[in-house]
C-alpha cells in the first residue's frame, strides 16, 4: 500500500520560481511533473508511481467493498454517468451533495480519506484551486467583500464561478478515481467493450497499457546504462542530446517490438480480427440493477436539483 | 545430401531444400536443406546470429524462402498458400512457435486473456476454451497468476504462461526459441524437464538453443548452423564430442573441454561461471 | 494542457466529440488500410510510445525544463493519421488511468492535441521541408518550426475553449459555471506559457529528433516524406499516406474556425455589455494587477503555480482591461480566421501537391 495518504506532490528546491516549472494534474506524482529533479530520477519516478498506481487499484479491486461487488460494466456506466452529471448541475448545492455521494462510495469501498486527500483532493485542489482564487476578484458582479488596504471586491458571482470549478473538477476526479481504483484495468477494458467501444479499440487499448509499462522500464534502463557511464553531472545540453537520443531509440525499439509482436500473434493463428472472451458474470444480479438505480437516481436528483424552488443556494 | 541420409520413410514435418533467405538485404540464410522428422525432438544448436531465429520463422510461416522449397507435413508452405484460410488454420493450429522475449510472446492484458487468444483466433467455443485453460493453468501450476497482468510476473513465470499459452492448442509441432535464456537455475531446470518430457510422445520439437547443458536432455538429434549454413548434425552424443566443431562454431570457448563421456563439460580454467555446471 | 474535468460545458465537450469522432473514425480507416493485420500491434506499442515521451522532461536553455506533448514528433515519425490514433490513445489512457485531463474533456484535448496539433505539425513540417533530402537541415528546422506552431495552435484553441465558456455558460446572475475567465485573459496566459516554455521544449524535441534520426537512421523519416521516400526505398516508404478523400473533412473545421468567431461575435456584444460596465469602474483595473501576480505572498502559491503554469501563466501584470478587451477580442478574431485560413492555405496546396503526387503514380503505374 505503497501510495496511502502520500502527497500528490513534495515541495523540491525549484519551488517557488514562477513559471519555471510546470505540472498537470494527476493521480500519480510523476506523471507531468517539470522541475529541476533530475531526468532519470524523474522518469524512474514516474515508472514507479504508475507501477504502484497499478499494484493499488488491482489490490484495492481485489478487496472487499461496496463498488469491488459491482459488476463491472454497471459500475463503469453508472461513475461515467456521475462525472457527466458533475459538469452538469448549476446548483453549488447539488455539486455539493455528489462530492459527498462520492466521498461516501469512495469510504465504503474501502478507500480512506488519506488515500482521497493525498491521490485527488490535495492535486486538484492545488491545480484547480489556485488556478480559481484570482476569479473571485477578477470576474465582474455584486461586491460582497471589500479586502483592506488592496482596494479590492470579492465578488458574489466570482466567488460562485470559483467553487463550479473547484467543486466540479474535484467531483468529476474522484468518481473517476473510483472507477479505476475498483476495477483492474482488464475488467475496465471488458465494461468498455461491453458499452459498445469497438473491439479494435479494446484490444489497442488493452495492449497499449501492456506495453507502457515495457517501453517505461526499456526507457529506465536506457538512462541507466547512460548514466552509468558518464562521471560528474551532466550539463544542460548534454542531458538534452541524451533525452533526444533516448526518444529514438526508444522509437526504434518499439516499432521493432510492434513487429515481432505481430509475428507472434499470427503466429498463434491472428488474421486481424479481433475476438476477446468473457469471463465474468453473464447475469447481472438484482443487486447490481439497485446500484445503477440508484446512480442515475442520484444524477437525476443533482441535474434537476436547480428546478427545486424552496432549497436553491445562496451564497 | 546429408538431408536424404537421416530421411527415415516415416512422415517428416519439416523438409528444406536449398533454402535461402535474406532479411532486410542480409543473407539470414544460404542453401540450408534439412529435414525434420515428425515425432522427434530437434535441437538448433549455433551461436548468436547464427540463422536459429530464422529457421524457427520459417518452420513457423512467419517469413518465407526466398529461393529454395519448403514443405511442411509433406505440403508447400509459401505466402501465397498461407493466405488461404483453410490452410492457415490448419497449420497453425498444428504448429506453436514460443518466441524468445516474453515481452514479445505475451501481449495480452493477462494470463487468462493471454491464453485464450490462440483458441479464440482457432475459433473454438467458448465453453471448450474455458476448460482447456483451466486445464492448463493447472498443467503449469499457473492457476494462482490466471488474473495477473504479464509485466508483474518473474522470468519463470513468464515462460510457464509463455508454454501453456502456445501449449493450450495442442499443436503436433512446437518451436522454441532459446526457451532457458535469462532464466533462473531452478525455471531453467523447470522447462528443460518439461522439454524431455516431451521426447517419445510424438509431438515434435524445435528447440533453438546455444546451451549446451540442456541438449542432451531434451534432443534426439541436432543442426548445427553457422552464418546461415547447416554445418552438421547427428545425435547429441556425437555433435557434443566434438570439441572442434563446437569452437569453430563458436558454441564452445576455446579454453573449454570435452568430456570423454560425450557430454560438454564446462571448465572455465579462469573462473567457473555460476550455473554453468548444471549439465554434468 | 490536458484540460480536466469541470472547466469545460457539457455542451463544449459534447461539441468537441462531435468535431473529433469524423477524424478517430477516419484515422482508423486509415490506418488499418495502411497497416492490415498490424493495425493492433503497432497501434498499440506506439501509443505506449507517446505516452511514454510525454514523461519525458527535456532540459531547455537556461536552466529550465519541459515536457513536450510530441505534437510534430508523433506525426514526422509515424505519419499524421497513426499519429492522431496513437496521442488520442495515448490521452485516453492518461485520462482514465492517471487521471490527467478529464473524460468528459478527453473530446477536447483530443481535438487540441491529438489532431490540429499533430496535423498542423505535420503540414508546416512538409511545406518547410519541401523536396529536400532526408538528411537536410532544413528538416530540422522544419521540425523545429512545426513543433514549436503546433503547440501554439494547439494552446490557442485550449484558450479559446476556455475563453468562451463565461460567454455562454453564467448564470442567471452572472456567476460563471465553468472556467470563469475571459477571452481577454485566457489568451494571453495561454499563450505566454506556450510561446515561451512549452513551445521551446516542443521545438527542441521536434527538431532534435529529426537531427538525430538523420543520423542513425533516416529511413524512419520516409513516412512523412513519400515523394523523396519514395526515391530512398524502404517498405515504409509504400505506405500511402493519401489523404484526398478526406479533404472535406478538414474544409469543415476551417469552415468551423473561420465561422465560430462570427457567432462568437455576436455572443460577444452582449457579454461584452454585461463586463465592459465593471471593467469601467474605477476600482476593477487597479484590483486585477494585484490579483494576477501576488494574491497571495509567493511562498505559498508556488506549489499550485506549478501545476497551474502549463496553462496558465501569470496574466500580463500591466494590462489595462478595457483596453485589452477590445484589443484582444480583435486579436482573437484574426487569430481564428487566421487558423482557419492556415488550414485553407494547407488545404489548397496539398491539392496541388497531391495533383502533382498523383500525375507522378500515374506516369508509372
Amino acid at each position: 500500500m505503497g501510495a496511502v495518504g502520500r502527497s500528490a506532490r513534495q515541495p523540491t528546491r525549484d519551488d517557488g520560481r514562477l513559471l519555471k516549472t510546470v505540472g498537470e494534474q494527476s493521480y500519480l506524482r510523476g506523471g507531468h511533473r517539470h522541475g529541476r529533479r533530475d531526468f532519470l530520477e524523474r522518469l524512474l519516478r514516474g515508472l514507479l508511481d504508475a507501477m504502484d498506481h497499478t499494484a493499488d487499484a488491482e489490490q484495492l479491486a481485489a478487496g472487499p467493498g461496496v463498488l469491488q461487488r459491482l459488476d463491472p460494466r454497471i459500475k463503469t456506466l453508472g461513475l461515467l454517468t456521475l462525472v457527466v452529471t458533475a459538469v452538469f448541475v448549476k446548483s453549488l448545492v447539488a455539486l455539493g451533495g455528489l462530492f459527498a455521494f462520492a466521498t461516501a462510495l469512495a469510504l465504503a469501498s474501502r478507500m480512506t480519506l488519506r488515500r482521497l486527500a493525498g491521490q485527488v483532493w490535495t492535486g486538484v485542489l492545488l491545480f484547480t484551486g489556485v488556478l480559481a482564487v484570482p476569479a473571485i476578484f477578477l470576474v465582474p458582479g455584486d461586491a460582497l467583500v471589500a479586502v483592506p488596504l488592496l482596494d479590492w471586491t470579492i465578488t458574489r458571482q466570482g466567488l460562485r464561478g470559483a467553487a463550479f470549478l473547484v467543486g466540479r473538477a474535484e467531483t468529476a476526479a474522484t468518481f473517476a478515481l473510483l472507477v479505476i481504483l475498483t476495477t483492474p484495468w482488464p475488467q475496465v477494458l471488458k465494461a468498455l467493450r461491453s458499452l459498445g467501444v469497438p473491439l479494435v479499440l479494446v484490444a489497442i487499448l488493452g495492449m497499449t497499457h501492456r506495453y507502457i509499462f515495457v517501453l517505461l522500464e526499456n526507457s529506465v534502463q536506457l538512462f541507466e546504462a547512460k548514466r552509468s557511464r558518464v562521471m560528474g553531472p551532466l550539463s544542460g545540453p548534454e542531458r538534452r542530446r541524451m533525452a533526444i537520443a533516448s526518444v529514438v531509440v526508444l522509437l526504434e525499439k518499439s516499432l521493432h517490438l510492434a513487429t515481432e509482436i505481430h509475428l507472434a500473434m499470427i503466429a498463434r493463428g491472428y488474421r486481424g480480427e479481433v475476438h476477446l472472451l468473457d469471463e465474468f458474470r453473464t447475469r447481472t444480479r438484482t443487486w447490481d440493477w439497485i446500484a445503477l438505480a440508484s446512480f442515475l437516481a442520484v444524477a437525476a436528483i443533482a441535474i434537476g436539483w436547480q428546478w427545486l424552488p424552496s432549497i436553491g443556494d445562496r451564497i | 545430401m546429408e538431408a536424404a541420409a537421416v530421411h527415415p520413410q516415416t512422415a517428416s514435418a519439416f523438409e528444406l531444400l536449398d533454402v535461402h533467405y535474406a532479411y532486410q538485404d542480409i543473407p539470414a540464410f544460404n542453401g540450408v536443406s534439412l529435414c525434420i522428422p515428425a515425432g522427434q525432438c530437434i535441437a538448433l544448436l549455433g551461436a548468436n546470429g547464427s540463422g536459429k531465429s530464422t529457421l524457427l520463422r520459417l518452420l513457423a510461416a512467419l517469413c518465407f524462402p526466398d529461393r529454395g522449397r519448403l514443405t511442411a507435413f509433406g505440403e508447400d508452405l509459401s505466402a501465397e498458400r498461407m493466405q488461404q484460410e483453410a490452410l492457415a488454420y490448419t497449420f497453425r493450429r498444428r504448429v506453436g512457435l514460443v518466441f524468445q522475449n516474453p515481452e514479445v510472446q505475451l501481449f495480452n492484458p493477462t494470463v487468462f486473456d493471454e491464453l485464450a487468444f490462440g483458441p479464440l483466433q482457432l475459433g473454438w467455443k467458448r465453453e471448450e476454451i474455458l476448460r482447456c485453460l483451466d486445464a492448463m493453468l493447472a498443467e503449469f501450476s499457473i492457476v494462482h497468476l490466471k488474473h495477473h497482468s504479464p509485466h508483474r510476473l518473474s522470468g519463470g513465470e513468464k515462460k510457464r504462461v509463455a508454454l501453456a499459452s502456445v501449449l493450450i492448442t495442442r499443436p503436433e509441432v512446437l518451436l522454441l526459441d532459446e526457451p532457458t535464456a535469462a532464466l533462473d537455475p531452478c525455471s531453467q531446470s523447470d522447462v528443460v524437464r518439461f522439454l524431455a518430457g516431451c521426447r517419445g510422445t510424438g509431438r515434435t520439437v524445435v528447440t533453438a538453443t546455444h546451451n549446451l547443458d540442456i541438449v542432451a536432455e531434451i534432443a534426439d538429434y541436432c543442426f548445427v548452423l553457422q552464418a546461415g549454413r547447416l554445418v552438421a548434425q547427428g545425435a547429441p552424443k556425437d555433435i557434443l564430442g566434438d570439441g572442434a566443431l563446437l569452437r569453430a562454431t563458436q558454441l564452445l570457448h576455446a579454453h573449454w573441454h570435452v568430456h570423454a563421456d560425450g557430454l560438454a563439460h564446462i571448465h572455465d580454467h579462469r573462473h567457473h561461471l555460476a550455473g554453468a555446471g548444471t549439465g554434468t | 494542457m490536458h484540460i480536466p474535468d469541470g472547466y469545460l460545458s457539457p455542451l463544449t465537450c459534447a461539441a468537441a466529440y462531435v468535431v473529433a469522432a469524423p477524424f478517430w473514425f477516419v484515422a482508423l480507416r486509415k490506418v488499418k488500410g495502411q497497416l492490415q493485420t498490424r493495425l493492433v500491434p503497432t497501434v498499440a506499442v506506439v501509443s505506449a510510445f507517446s505516452f511514454v515521451i510525454m514523461m519525458f522532461n527535456l532540459p531547455l536553455p537556461g536552466g529550465t525544463t519541459g515536457h513536450a506533448v510530441g505534437l510534430a514528433v508523433a506525426p514526422i515519425l509515424l505519419g499524421p493519421w497513426a499519429a492522431m490514433l496513437a496521442i488520442s490513445i495515448a490521452l485516453f489512457i492518461q485520462a482514465l488511468f492517471f487521471g490527467d485531463g478529464g473524460i468528459t474533456t478527453f473530446g477536447a484535448n483530443c481535438l487540441n492535441m491529438a489532431i490540429v496539433g499533430p496535423w498542423v505539425a505535420y503540414w508546416l513540417y512538409r511545406l518547410i521541408s519541401g523536396e529536400t533530402p532526408l538528411a537536410s537541415k532544413r528538416r530540422v528546422f522544419a521540425a523545429a518550426a512545426a513543433g514549436y506552431i503546433a503547440i501554439s495552435v494547439a494552446a490557442l484553441l485550449a484558450a479559446v475553449q476556455f475563453g468562451i465558456q463565461p460567454i455562454f455558460f453564467h448564470d442567471a446572475a452572472g456567476a460563471p459555471l465553468y472556467a470563469p475567465y475571459a477571452l481577454a485573459i485566457t489568451i494571453p496566459a495561454m499563450m505566454i506559457g506556450h510561446l515561451s516554455f512549452a513551445g521551446l521544449a516542443e521545438a527542441v524535441i521536434s527538431g532534435g529528433v529529426v537531427a538525430y534520426v538523420q543520423k542513425v537512421d533516416p529511413r524512419l523519416l520516409s513516412l512523412s516524406t513519400p515523394q523523396v521516400a519514395a526515391t530512398g526505398g524502404g517498405e515504409a516508404a509504400t505506405l500511402p499516406v493519401g489523404w484526398r478523400p478526406t479533404r472535406a473533412l478538414w474544409a469543415g473545421l476551417a469552415a468551423l474556425l473561420i465561422a465560430s468567431p462570427l457567432g462568437l461575435l455576436a455572443a460577444g456584444i452582449a457579454w461584452g455589455e454585461w463586463g465592459v460596465d465593471d471593467f469601467k469602474d474605477a476600482a476593477v483595473p487597479a484590483q486585477i494587477a494585484p490579483a494576477s501576480g501576488n494574491v497571495v505572498p509567493p511562498e505559498s502559491v508556488p506549489q499550485g503555480m506549478e501545476r497551474l503554469s502549463s496553462f496558465w501563466t501569470a496574466p500580463m501584470p500591466d494590462y489595462e482591461p478595457a483596453f485589452m478587451h477590445n484589443e484582444y477580442f480583435g486579436y482573437i478574431l484574426s487569430a481564428m480566421v487566421g487558423t482557419g485560413l492556415v488550414v485553407l492555405a494547407v488545404l489548397l496546396l496539398s491539392a496541388v501537391l497531391g495533383g502533382g503526387r498523383a500525375q507522378r503514380a500515374a506516369a508509372n503505374p
